[in-house]
């Protein structure tokens, strides 16, 4: 589903973030993505979602090689095939919930059904016609991971969602949005350097100077342990 | 579902969800679009209005003649009029008295005292122009041909307050004759205040025995109108005593007359468009940049470069078409009240006695929606741009926005304008048109605000760093607060000059058009001085064709005691050019030894020792310079007598009076060449000790004193400058306009920034700062911008002013004038400016803090 | 003829009402129409104070005519006409009629006026020419002031001229007469073959019952015509036979009068008729009048009391709506005579123009129903106001 060759991205000051980074993500899988900050985790998401060009290498969404891509293409791609959740959330303000949601369908000219019954599922049915600013941190992260895939993406791209948010809050919104990934058949990278938010991934990967290195499991799980305990038997 | 609904939803939901957020700043581009595109849109209706009006008003005059035959001199000898109407291929031709004729004791009362009378053959007139026709009471028919009976037209009645079978007095020379009122010219166009006579009674009543204005020609049906004009201009003689006009050629002289003024009247009406503009970019720019995350988030989500771009210039074109609708609909409103209330001519006293309608205009309405909708666009236009290709990832980060607007910091398109504005100044004027001298004007303008931007940052950064140096070490929240202000001046310098932009445009402009209007009032004033020396100034009537002193009278008057010296002034009119108005001919006594003495020279003459011997002189105005080129020392003759005199032009002389180009010459010389020996205007000198009521008493003893009107040179004076002031009426209502508009600029640029700036003061709420040092901040931060502002746009207003007065002027209206500043006026605006500055900051601040602090911070948008 | 009053045929769009005016003036008028209008004063102009009105003489009894001064123009009377009608033959033997008159009237513009362009006379001119192929007439009509030589009459022989029409006797006491007219021209000669024949009491011509009502008459009948119509570009000769009527006057019509009825017929035996009545509102007879000379120069001349007028057909005209008694039956004494016009509408309507509207046409005449020869009928008074 998307494969990563041989990446390399310096920043604009010239320091070399990324060097000949290679990864095959296969489909429905749901990985996390840890790191150092600094290390290069958001730029590594900007490259995968075409916002951001890799100085070297090559990146291909189910083959397709973003480097082929125009703008106009790249963000055609983006908008049928990604879904996104920030850390900051990013609901726009004068929306309601339901547009909200409905964003992406719109966007590609879906038809917008499909958006109460994603509020329902991250449970917020009846509340669609509130604005962002009634809402709580970890209720406007419900509402971005229903618009992250509402229009049934192929992979959705997380950072850090849960930064924001209590320990409380994070693990509802981790659960749910595992579940509703494996529910839409998506599959999945979240950037982040919380252990417990990492455990609730398929896969866990390390970004580090070197690439991406698998990380044991159960390092993952001893260092979350409360948070996964919950749900282990998704990881894997 | 298809693809395009849900793209109209999207666009409609983000417009929306935007315009219903920020109601007061869509509100007040929609006003500033609405204000400009109304203004321009009236002056365009009321000026289209009055000058067609106008122009009907003179055609129907002339009926549908193909042909007209005059003289350059008001009338000429009838003799030519048998010959003409036995030529062949002459279908009909129609002899014409017209004068303009004095009503006696209305000079005070009416702007103009003169009622325009045609004398008319009525056999002929009744083919040549039906309209003109009078029509007579019941059983009194005969009346049309009477030798004592004037029909009027419904306007002239109601002007005059009269009736018919009324009597009509009118003022010839000193003596009043009445005419009887005989009926109503139905069919005269509304408004237009003319009478209708006999001509053979006109001749007689008005002492134009022998004499007609003109004669007009219908051909013979398939003549040559071209060939039949120069064959005939051939034949007439004497040559040059006649002018063969076509109808056109009457329609390019009442253009002529009153173009300069209509183009400068939409001149200053594009400037307050041109202020809207900058309303429209500044709120626009404003809007784009609050909204950065938003449209990088929407990026994210996958919306294009082109459709983000659509949505922003969407919104841009949304706000000019909504502004330029309710712009057509308010110009168009207002142009019908202005015509009904205050008739065509706005003060500027060019379509008077003409009652135009306004007359929805699709063409020009369509023009204006376009051009409203053009700027709006415009101005949306490099907003849009920046926030369509700004990369999302970069833009989704906070504390990007002054970088956003960075990029209208380039100096280049600023310093181009600048130079070929100054390059403008050179050039010289198109059709009597300062055309490169308002494109200078909109250069300069343009050039100015382009480089606010870097200027505010290089002055604040300055002012900080000094300020900062100072003041370290002092503490205390004052300068707390200022430093403040100007660190985010200084720093955020992008965003401080979007709000100065329109405070920039607005009050350059009022500067520029302050300047040239007191430049203009102190030189007419100075003038006035000049060319009013004497102690009473006597006249029969203020204007018209039938004013005159005759030679008794004029001994009478001489031999008034107490008078130290009378000298006495002939005033007519020449057609010099059939395509422009008529030129003024003064013939008066001249001081030889030094004309400057008599006339208001402007420096360029022959000292008369240096004249050659057997030379006339003329002094011409500078009018005459530029229509004519009547320069000093040329050789030229005037129609003035058969065969036409040679003169040699002297000097050239100030002329604040007539635009169209005056000529003075000796009375002695007058006299000797033409034999007439009627004086319009006398000016009266009084030995010492000796008051003007006395002298005025014992003339109005003479048994023709009753006619005679007096005047003092402070009433003249008074007088001229009140029409003066009228007739910049409209000037200070646009300047008003433009000043309004640049406040609402600085108002929507203040609430849209505070309101992005609500984490910025909710974080210094956090760090201790009270919601009142906060508005303190706001203040201080509004009154140094609109200082600078004020400062700025006094220079460039200064600069503009400089070509208004020394270019604009001159060629529009061809006569120079002297600079003067009025720092009064100019500083009290300034500080008005200021002030409402700080109080828009502040008000728009409070919303800002009014809200939650700590949430403040944690939102993110 | 005479001053008349007829009823002015025109209708105007405001709520002008209808004048009464001259025979000369069998010429009414619209808003615009100047024409008429002058006419009018003959008849109101005495009650207008002018301050300087000019003194008209008055036409009185007894005073006789003499000639050629007075072929000439009489400028101190108000009204004055030179009327010539008359019937013509083409080559191919068809007939037409034409009627060319011109008018003088005295204003009471300021005779002390020293402008050229004074309106102190003014000259009037119709033309018409009636073929019966065209169906209706042809007309023209002008007007101007006295002045610049461009339009005048003079004084000591017939000489009149408006612009390019003109009138004029010459010293062998011929006419020529020139009409440049907007559809048609004419270029006649006509040449007496009679002495001038002095009407009523030797050439006093009563027109109603009060002294004043009256005007200096004489007609010129069995004139010989020889010249040239130009119709459509082609010029044809034609010859045949007129009548011409001079009449001056400073006249007075009877208040009652509303119209009249006019012939003037050359008869084939040499003799000449001249009839006429004058109608008032109420239809009654206000003064009639017929004179008849024969080759011999005998006149014989009948009293109101012996002449009556009896219409036998109408005709009404499809423009104004007017009926007009196109077909008439006149008695003098014993004598009946029968009038059947060329064509009917021979009506002379030019309401878009001056306003004027009145029926002048050629007819042939028939004595106790035997045709006697070919005249001119008129007829004035007939429009009624159109109701819109």
């Amino acid at each position: 589903m998307l494969e990563l060759r041989h990446i390399g991205k310096a920043y604009a000051s010239g320091r070399q973030v990324l060097a000949n980074l290679s990864y095959t993500l296969g489909a429905g899988e749901y990985v996390a993505i840890m790191g150092e900050s600094g290390v290069g985790k958001s730029t590594l998401l900007n490259l995968i979602a075409g916002l951001d060009v890799p100085d070297t290498g090559e990146i291909l969404i189910n083959g397709v090689a973003m480097s082929s891509l125009d703008d106009d293409a790249a963000t055609r791609l983006r908008r049928k095939e990604f879904g996104f959740i920030f850390q900051a959330f990013h609901i726009l303000p004068h929306l309601t919930l339901s547009q909200n949601i409905a964003l992406p369908l719109l966007l590609n000219g879906a038809s917008i059904e499909r958006a109460e019954p994603m509020l329902d599922a991250v449970g917020l049915g009846g509340r669609g016609h509130h604005f962002p600013h009634q809402l709580s941190g970890g209720e406007l992260q419900r509402i971005a991971i229903a618009r992250a895939l509402v229009h049934r993406p192929k992979l959705v791209l997380a950072d850090e969602p849960t930064g924001n948010l209590d320990p409380d809050t994070a693990r509802d919104i981790l659960m749910l949005m595992r579940r509703e990934i494996k529910a839409n058949g998506a599959s999945g990278i979240i950037v982040t350097h919380s252990h417990a938010a990492a455990a609730t991934a398929d896969r866990v990967l390390a970004l580090t100077k070197d690439g991406l290195h698998p990380v044991a499991p159960a390092k993952v799980a001893n260092a979350a342990a409360p948070a996964v305990s919950a749900d282990s038997h998704h990881s894997g | 579902m298809t693809k395009s609904p849900n793209k109209g939803t999207l666009s409609r939901w983000l417009l929306s969800g935007e315009w219903q957020s920020h109601r007061v700043q869509a509100a007040v581009a929609v006003i500033a679009i609405a204000l400009g595109v109304a203004l321009g849109f009236a002056i365009h209706l009321i000026n289209a209005a009055a000058f067609s009006e106008f122009s009907a008003a003179a055609r129907s005059l002339s009926g549908q003649s193909d042909l007209e035959v005059r003289s350059p001199q008001a009338t000429f000898d009838e003799s030519i009029y048998p010959v003409l109407v036995q030529r062949d291929n002459v279908e009909l031709a129609n002899p014409v008295l017209e004068l303009d004729v004095a009503i006696p004791g209305s000079s005070q009362e009416r702007k103009d005292g003169t009622l325009k009378i045609l004398g008319l053959d009525i056999f002929r007139a009744s083919l040549m122009a039906p309209d003109l026709i009078g029509i007579p009471g019941e059983d009194k028919l005969f009346d049309i041909l009477a030798d004592d009976a004037i029909f009027l037209s419904p306007a002239a009645m109601e002007w005059l307050g009269v009736k018919q079978g009324d009597p009509l007095p009118l003022r010839v020379g000193t003596q009043t004759i009445t005419l009887r009122i005989a009926g109503s010219l139905t069919r005269a166009r509304t408004g237009q205040r003319i009478g209708v006579m006999d001509i053979g009674a006109a001749q007689w009543r008005f002492r134009r025995i022998g004499q007609l204005s003109r004669i007009e020609l219908k051909l013979a049906p398939g003549i040559d109108r071209v060939a039949f004009k120069t064959a005939l201009e051939q034949q007439l003689e004497p040559r040059g005593q006649y002018q063969i006009t076509e109808t056109a050629d009457q329609e390019t002289r009442v253009a002529n007359m009153s173009r300069a003024y209509r183009v400068n009247l939409n001149m200053l009406a594009m400037v307050a468009l041109f202020t809207g503009t900058f309303l429209v970019f500044s709120t626009q720019a404003l809007s784009v940049v609050r909204r950065r995350h938003q449209f990088a988030l929407l990026r994210v989500l996958g919306l294009t470069r082109r459709q983000l771009l659509t949505q922003v210039l969407f919104e841009g074109g949304a706000l000019g078409a909504v502004g330029s609708l309710a712009g057509l609909a308010l110009g168009y409103a207002t142009a019908a009240t202005a015509l009904h209330y205050f008739g065509g001519d706005l003060g500027g006293g060019f379509f008077t006695g003409v009652k135009p309608t306004v007359y929805f205009d699709p063409l020009a309405a369509a023009v204006f929606f376009i051009l409203g909708l053009g700027i709006t666009l415009l101005g949306s236009a490099a907003p849009a741009w920046e926030a369509a290709t700004a990369k999302p990832a970069q833009a989704l980060k906070s504390g990007s926005e002054d970088i956003a607007l960075s990029k209208l910091a380039t100096p280049w398109p600023g310093l181009l304008c600048l130079a070929s504005g100054a390059l403008f100044t050179q050039l010289p004027p198109i059709f009597d048109l300062p055309v490169f001298g308002y494109l200078a004007v909109a250069q300069l303008l343009t050039g100015g605000i382009v480089l606010m931007p870097r200027f505010a940052a290089l002055v604040f950064s300055a002012v900080s760093s000094a300020v900062g140096n100072r003041t370290s070490g002092t503490a205390g929240a004052t300068p707390a607060l200022t430093t403040l202000a100007l660190a985010r001046l200084a720093n955020a310098p992008n965003q401080a000059a979007i709000a100065l932009g329109g405070v920039l445009a607005s009050f350059t402009l009022m500067v520029a058009m302050a300047i040239m209007v007191a430049s203009f009032r102190v030189s007419v004033d100075d003038w006035l001085k000049h060319i009013l020396p004497a102690d009473i100034y006597l006249r029969t009537a203020m204007s018209g064709d039938t004013r005159g002193l005759t030679p008794d009278e004029i001994k009478a008057l001489a031999a008034i005691p107490g008078i130290a010296r009378a000298d006495f002034f002939r005033s007519s009119k020449l057609t010099l050019d059939p395509g422009r108005p008529s030129i003024a001919l003064i013939a008066r006594p001249i001081d030889m030894t030094d004309p400057g003495n008599t006339l208001p020279m402007t420096g360029e003459a022959i000292a008369p020792a240096l004249l050659p011997k057997d030379a006339i002189p003329i002094w011409v105005s500078e009018a005459m310079v530029d229509l004519y080129g009547y320069t000093p020392g040329k050789q030229v003759t005037l129609p003035i007598a058969n065969p036409a005199p040679g003169f040699v032009i002297a000097g050239v002389w100030r002329d604040y009076g007539r635009q169209f180009g005056a000529v003075q010459m000796q009375l002695a010389d007058y006299q000797r060449l033409t034999g007439d020996r009627l004086v319009n205007d006398a000016a009266l000198w009084l030995e010492n000790g000796i008051t003007p009521e006395q002298v005025i008493a014992s003339m109005r003893r003479l048994p023709f004193g009753d006619a005679l009107e007096f005047s003092e040179p402070g009433q003249i004076r008074a007088l001229s400058l009140n029409i003066f002031d009228r007739s910049f009426a409209v000037t200070y209502l646009l300047e008003g306009v433009a000043v309004i508009i640049g406040l609402l600029g600085v108002a929507a640029s203040f609430s849209a920034q505070a309101f992005a700036r609500t984490k910025e003061f909710g974080m210094l709420r956090h760090i201790g700062m009270t919601r009142r040092q906060i508005l303190g901040m706001l203040a201080v931060e509004g009154c140094l911008l609109t200082a600078l502002g004020a400062v700025l746009g006094f220079v460039l207003g200064w600069c503009i002013s400089l070509i208004l007065v020394f270019i604009v002027n001159p060629q529009s209206f061809h006569w120079t004038m002297q600079l003067s500043l009025p720092w009064k006026g100019l500083l009290g605006v300034a500080l008005v400016l200021m002030a409402s500055a700080a109080m828009t900051a502040l008000a728009s601040g409070r919303h800002a803090v009014s809200g939650n602090a700590i949430r403040a911070v944690r939102e993110d948008w | 003829m005479q001053p008349f009053k007829c009823n002015p045929a025109y209708v105007d769009h405001s709520n002008r009402q209808q004048h009464s005016v001259s025979r000369a003036a069998r010429i009414s008028f619209q808003r615009a129409s100047f024409l008429a209008a002058f006419f009018i004063i003959t008849w109101f102009g005495a009650a207008i104070g002018f301050a300087a009105s000019p003194q008209l003489s008055p036409v009185i009894q007894g005073v006789p005519l003499a000639f050629p001064h007075d072929f000439g123009a009489h400028p101190d009377f108000r009204n004055e006409w030179w009327y010539a009608t008359g019937w013509l033959e083409t080559p191919e033997k068809k007939s037409l009629g034409f009627q060319v008159t011109f008018f003088r009237v005295a204003t009471q513009h300021d005779r002390s006026n020293p402008s050229r362009f004074a309106p102190q006379q003014l000259i009037i001119a119709h033309a018409a020419l009636s073929d019966p192929a065209a169906g209706k007439l042809l007309h023209d009509q002008k007007s101007a002031r006295e002045g610049f030589g461009l339009a005048y009459t003079k004084e000591g022989n017939t000489n009149v001229k408006l612009n390019d029409w003109y009138f004029v006797r010459e010293e062998n006491g011929r006419y020529e007469t020139s009409i440049t007219a907007d559809n048609f021209m004419l270029q006649l000669s006509l040449i007496p073959t009679q002495a001038p024949m002095l009407q009523d009491l030797n050439g006093f011509s009563r027109k109603g019952p009060r002294p004043e009502q009256a005007s200096y008459y004489y007609s010129e009948p069995q004139l010989q015509v020889t010249g040239t119509v130009t119709r459509d570009g082609k010029e044809i000769a034609v010859n045949g036979i007129a009548w011409l009527d001079h009449e001056w006057s400073t006249a007075y019509l009877d208040p009652a009068a509303e119209g009249w009825d006019w012939v003037g017929a050359n008869l084939d035996d040499g003799s000449s008729l001249m009839a006429f009545r004058i109608r008032s509102k109420d239809g009654s007879k206000v003064w009639a009048y017929a004179g008849i000379r024969d080759p011999s120069g005998r006149f014989t001349k009948f009293e109101p009391e012996q002449v009556t007028f009896e219409p036998q057909r109408n005709w009404r005209s499809p423009r104004t709506n007017a009926t007009y008694p196109v077909e008439m039956r006149i008695r003098t004494g014993s004598t009946e005579w029968l009038l059947t016009p060329l064509q009917d509408d021979q009506e002379l309507d030019s309401r878009q123009s001056t306003g004027s509207v009145y029926w002048e046409g050629a007819v042939t005449i028939t004595r106790d129903g035997k045709p006697a020869g070919r005249g001119y009928y008129e007829m004035t008074g007939y429009v009624e106001p159109l109701t819109l």
